[in-house]
């Protein structure tokens, strides 16, 4: 071993250190790969486990939690389960979003037991004083308006114990004493520390919930049977769920790992990319050395050490790769979690990222999977180099690579195979919502098209230059695009980095145009009304207030001078995934707005939908749940049975995706309940200075509704518009650093192929000054190889990049979000990758141009 | 008249802080029509004087005129004419430009001098097959055994219509009867073509064709 060892410093350490310059270039390639990958990694990891760590801690040792799907569950019911022998412990929990006066972060704000609270979640106060606890606890029960509020809150609101905080909630406001502080652990870590809790009595008087509750949390005595559960069923109310607390954390979980794993083959392009840069100088270093590895071969080294060698050649660069790629991963990490944590928020579920995820096992696979890549990117140069003949020692020139040839016709046949592959695995189901065979036809199609590369530069190679040549560019542009006719399967490789990279760039970008294109359009038609009245911080308390009655009358009086299109908005669940059931007004909302119809004919759905007699699902619900038009969609909503055929699927992108429209009119008949959640108002008079009218009758609305509390919001339109435009570019915002990172590696792969492949043919171009050749013709010689190698790339990677992004749109995001686009394409943004890959090849040319010309012609005659 | 003038020349190769003499303060004369042989033996400074007759590298001092040109003051462009029309070099390794064909390689100086594709094709064509190598034209230099690759070489050397012929080492990598070919067709070169002709070799087998004949050691010329 230690032989080996001195022998891979003596052949391939010290050409890596002599040649210093392009093994910086490859280790920044590949650790920036390693970077981005690792950091993304993390990151999304950071908001699974915030997620996790929050669902785990709210649900505490509960066995079992009893919810109702929709509403609240009558008080009474506690104090049933209580007596029940099955049950050790029945707490109730309630839990709403508020807001300190003054501040616009929000407060989520628990009511619960402290008695019955106990067996189940461990609130604990700091300092931990017994006596004082006690104390506190019981002035928690007995004086109403207190809340213990943990102390991160405290340090930041500047608050302290003893001393009051004005709370903002939907219904109403009021002055709570904070008794003491919590510690910042279990629930209390919850939202980074953004919590209180109160007594469940005061909670419901100052959100003016009475007799309900969000939730009873329950234990079972021991061994929990079946017919334990079905007894406890048994004293449920019509509608109520008996649901484990993990099941709501597994459909959370579900979606944030779609979500994480998306992030994470995107972010493996850049490794991937990265495996270029390594492949490029390995197989540069077993082309250029055949005779140093004949000499060695003839001095008695095996077939196998001269492998090994190379693979070391690999491993060195994975293992140097990774550890520069850490400290750089952690720093990405810090400025990343932000923003992934946001996506996550906005897509699928609140989260309140503490920490960077940084476990062992994530280390450990990304060192892994970054050595892997290294390694798996030596294993054709090795395998070339193994077969180095001793006798090629002898020979007075050095052999050319054998079978050069077949090797490249081998990897088109490899390429066209993998390339047929994309349409098969593209069709092929996704496995838990994660597009496994999606992904594979994505790999399926860079591996096919930088393969397939080979043969298409031959080609290209081949017709190319005569064409230029009668376009009149003259001969060094002739030289320049010739070369690529027996330029070999090297360049094809660094070639087919660029493709990977150009394709998707031009995939993503055409996918998020596309996407914004969609939302565009959806905003426009869908939400486009003058102003949206709901309840306060309606969304982030799931939708459960709504409009207090006085304001829904004050809404119908403005049916003179404006459409009042109300809605209700009930959060339910359709097996374990979760959805928005929203009765509205259809008529009144058809009429203003309007679906953008998927499936169904919209004016016969229109008028069924209006007569109560089906529903429309967002394509997000219908592909989650694969329920199609013309099927039958049933669920239980407030103890009432609805059972209606679907009778169109309609794009939706609102950030959880997943809703039912139906008639308000028919909802309202059928449970009896003519609560609003919300309305949308539309102006009648669209003349000028609407604007104007839209401004006051939002003050006149707000003005009224003052003298019942400030308990609505009421947002413009087009503010809310804007909003939804803005979610959006945040999203992507990490997307599109993605892109640009794995961008600047692919040029970087370019710049450093290019000067290698030139240098490497230094003698030549020699050769040529000697036979005559300027300076500038030199220059434009390399410049014309750089064009083109870099505008094959740009055209197959554009080739590839269109071809993904069906794939993207229409595969990856249906089985992992479920929603489709409008097939968009942005070609301004499309071409923006070319002046950057462009600049750094002919910034790479000139470079290396000057390097040829800085040597001596004289070099040819020695 | 001369072709070749050099007076007291001498090239020092700076190597780190130590300093290599290539050739040190040589005198020559070369009139035109003659077939020179440079000998000596390896780091004698046969190549390096051949790379300065060659306008591939200039004089530390002295002054060297090749064909007219004053080579130490010529600037860039006036070499790089120099080097289009006025020599043609032959090399040991025949540096033929593996991606290019012969016909291509021969034609590439014509067509770095500026000259149209057609006419360049058809001198190189013409001169291919004066050479016997008309079949092999559209073959790449790997599909060529060396004495092939050496004429294709010479043709090249001879597709501007230089006076002076430079060949270093022409026959260092050919067996003998392709050296002798070689040697025979430079030969022929000097005397139907009228071409000057300097050769640097260890070989003995130009002896009997050349004019003159130059001893180099050290970086001088020890016998002419």
């Amino acid at each position: 071993m230690r032989g080996f060892f001195r022998l891979w410093v003596w052949f391939s350490f010290r050409e890596l250190r002599g040649h210093a310059w392009r093994t910086v270039v490859v280790l920044a390639g590949i650790s920036l790969g390693a970077a981005v990958f690792t950091s993304v990694r993390l990151a999304a990891n950071a908001s699974v486990q915030s997620f996790a760590k929050g669902m785990d801690a709210i649900s505490g040792r509960a066995d079992r939690t009893v919810t109702l799907p929709g509403g609240r569950l009558p008080e009474e019911l506690v104090s049933v389960l209580f007596n029940s022998p099955d049950l050790i412990a029945v707490s109730p929990l309630m839990s709403a979003y508020v807001r300190v006066e003054g501040s616009d972060e929000p407060l989520l704000l628990f009511g619960v037991d402290p008695i019955l609270e106990r067996p189940l979640r461990t609130w604990k106060s700091e300092p931990s004083d017994s006596r004082k606890d006690v104390r506190m606890w019981l002035r928690l029960i007995g004086d109403p308006f207190t809340m213990i509020a943990s102390k991160r809150f405290l340090q930041k609101s500047g608050v302290r114990a003893g001393e009051s905080v004005r709370l903002q909630g939907v219904a109403s406001a009021g002055s709570f004493v904070v008794l003491g502080e919590l510690a910042s652990e279990g629930p209390g870590a919850l939202e980074r520390g953004n919590i209180a809790i109160a007594d469940i009595a005061t909670f419901q008087e100052f959100t003016g919930v009475y007799g309900e509750v969000d939730r009873i949390d329950l234990i079972f005595t021991r061994p929990l049977t079946a017919d334990k559960l079905d007894r406890v069923k048994a004293l449920l109310p019509a509608g109520a769920e008996l649901a484990q607390p993990s099941e709501a954390k597994e459909t959370g979980l579900v979606m944030i790992r779609a979500y994480q794993m998306n992030l994470s083959v995107l972010s493996f392009v850049s490794l991937f990319v990265g495996m270029f840069l390594v492949y490029s100088l390995i197989s540069l270093h077993a082309t250029s050395r055949r005779k140093e590895l004949a000499i060695l071969r003839s001095v008695g080294a095996s077939s196998r050490a001269v492998f090994l060698l190379f693979i070391a050649e690999g491993c060195f660069f994975g293992i140097v790769g990774w550890a520069l790629a850490v400290p750089a991963g952690l720093f990405m990490t810090k400025k990343l979690v932000g923003y992934v944590s946001l996506t996550v928020s906005h897509l699928f579920a609140r989260v309140n990222v503490e920490d960077l995820g940084l476990t062992g096992w994530e280390l450990l696979l990304s060192f892994a999977i970054t050595l892997l890549v290294a390694v798996l990117a030596a294993c054709q140069p090795a395998f070339e180099a193994s077969r180095v003949r001793a006798r090629e020692a002898l020979l007075m020139r050095e052999a050319s690579s054998r079978d050069e040839a077949n090797l490249i016709r081998r990897l088109s046949i490899l390429g066209l195979f993998l390339a047929a592959a994309v349409w098969p695995l593209a069709r092929a189901p996704a496995f838990s919502a994660i597009p496994v065979s999606g992904y594979m036809a994505t790999f399926s199609l860079f591996l096919g098209f930088s393969l397939f590369s080979p043969i298409i530069l031959k080609a290209a190679g081949t017709h190319l230059p005569p064409i230029v040549l009668r376009a009149g560019l003259g001969e060094t542009t002739y030289l320049g695009t010739s070369y690529l006719r027996s330029a070999g399967a090297r360049v094809a490789i660094s070639v087919g980095a660029l493709i990977t990279a150009i394709g998707l760039f031009s995939a993503l970008v055409i996918m998020i145009h596309s996407f914004r294109d969609s939302v565009s359009a959806w905003i426009h038609q869908s939400i486009n009304g003058d102003l949206y009245v709901r309840a306060k911080m309606s969304e982030i308390n799931s939708y459960r207030d709504s409009l207090p009655p006085e304001i829904a009358a004050g809404l119908e009086e403005l049916r003179s001078e404006a459409e009042v299109v109300p809605y209700r908005r009930i959060l339910l669940n359709y097996g374990a995934i979760p959805y928005l059931l929203e009765p509205i007004d259809t008529v009144s909302y058809l009429r203003r707005s309007g679906f953008i119809f998927i499936e169904g004919a919209p004016a016969s759905v229109a008028s069924a939908l209006n007569e109560g007699k089906g529903v429309v699902v967002s394509e997000v619900f219908s592909n989650q749940t694969g329920l199609r038009v013309g099927q039958r969609f049933k669920t239980v909503v407030e103890s009432v049975e609805l059972d209606m055929p679907i009778l169109g699927i309609i794009r939706d992108y609102r950030t959880r995706g997943r809703v039912v429209y139906c008639s308000l009119s028919f909802f309202e008949h059928a449970t009896a309940d003519s609560r609003w959640t919300g309305a949308i108002i539309f102006v009648n008079d669209r003349g000028a200075g609407l604007g104007r009218r839209i401004v006051g009758l939002r003050n006149r609305i707000l003005l009224s509704a003052a003298q019942w509390g400030e308990s609505i919001e009421a947002s413009a339109g087009s503010d809310l518009r804007l909003d939804i435009l803005q979610i959006f570019d945040e999203t992507f915002a990490v997307t599109t650093a993605l892109l640009f990172i794995s961008l600047v590696i692919s040029a970087l792969g370019v710049a450093t192929t290019l000067t290698i492949l030139v240098l490497e043919r230094a003698r030549q171009f020699q050769t040529m000054i000697a036979t005559g050749a300027s300076a500038a013709q030199i220059r434009a010689v390399i410049g014309w190889e750089a064009l083109t190698m870099v505008l094959m790339g740009e055209a197959l990677g554009l080739a590839c990049g269109f071809i993904l992004s069906v794939l993207l749109i229409f595969v990856i995001n249906k089985q992992s979000f479920g929603w489709t686009f409008i097939y968009s394409v942005d070609w301004l943004t499309l071409a923006a990758s070319f002046p950057l890959v462009c600049a750094a090849a002919l910034l790479a040319a000139v470079l290396a141009a000057q390097l040829v010309l800085r040597g001596t012609p004289a070099s040819v005659l020695r | 008249m001369l072709d070749v003038v050099a007076e007291k020349i001498t090239r020092i190769y700076p190597m780190g802080r130590v300093e290599v003499v290539g050739v040190c303060e040589i005198d020559l004369e070369i009139s035109h029509g003659e077939m020179v042989l440079i000998k000596g033996e390896s780091g004698s400074g046969k190549s390096t004087l051949l790379s300065l007759l060659a306008g591939l590298d200039r004089p530390t001092s002295g002054s060297l005129t090749v064909s007219g040109l004053k080579l130490e003051s010529a600037s860039a462009g006036e070499l790089t004419e120099f080097r289009r029309r006025s020599v043609g070099i032959v090399f040991q390794f025949f540096n033929l430009l593996p991606t290019l064909t012969v016909i291509e390689n021969v034609s590439l100086p014509a067509l770095l001098a500026g000259e149209g594709r057609p006419a360049a094709a058809k001198r190189a064509a013409d001169l291919l097959s004066w050479l016997g190598m008309d079949k092999r034209a559209n073959h790449f230099p790997s599909q060529l055994s060396g004495g092939e690759m050496q004429r294709s070489a010479i043709a090249r050397s001879l597709i501007n219509d230089p006076s002076v012929i430079l060949a270093d080492e022409p026959t260092g990598n050919l067996d003998s009867k392709n050296a002798t070919a070689v040697i025979e067709l430079l030969a022929k070169l000097n005397r139907d073509l009228r071409r000057t002709v300097i050769i640097a070799t260890h070989s003995s087998l130009a002896d009997r064709y050349c004019t003159a004949r130059l001893v180099l050691k050290d970086g001088a010329i020890v016998e002419s």
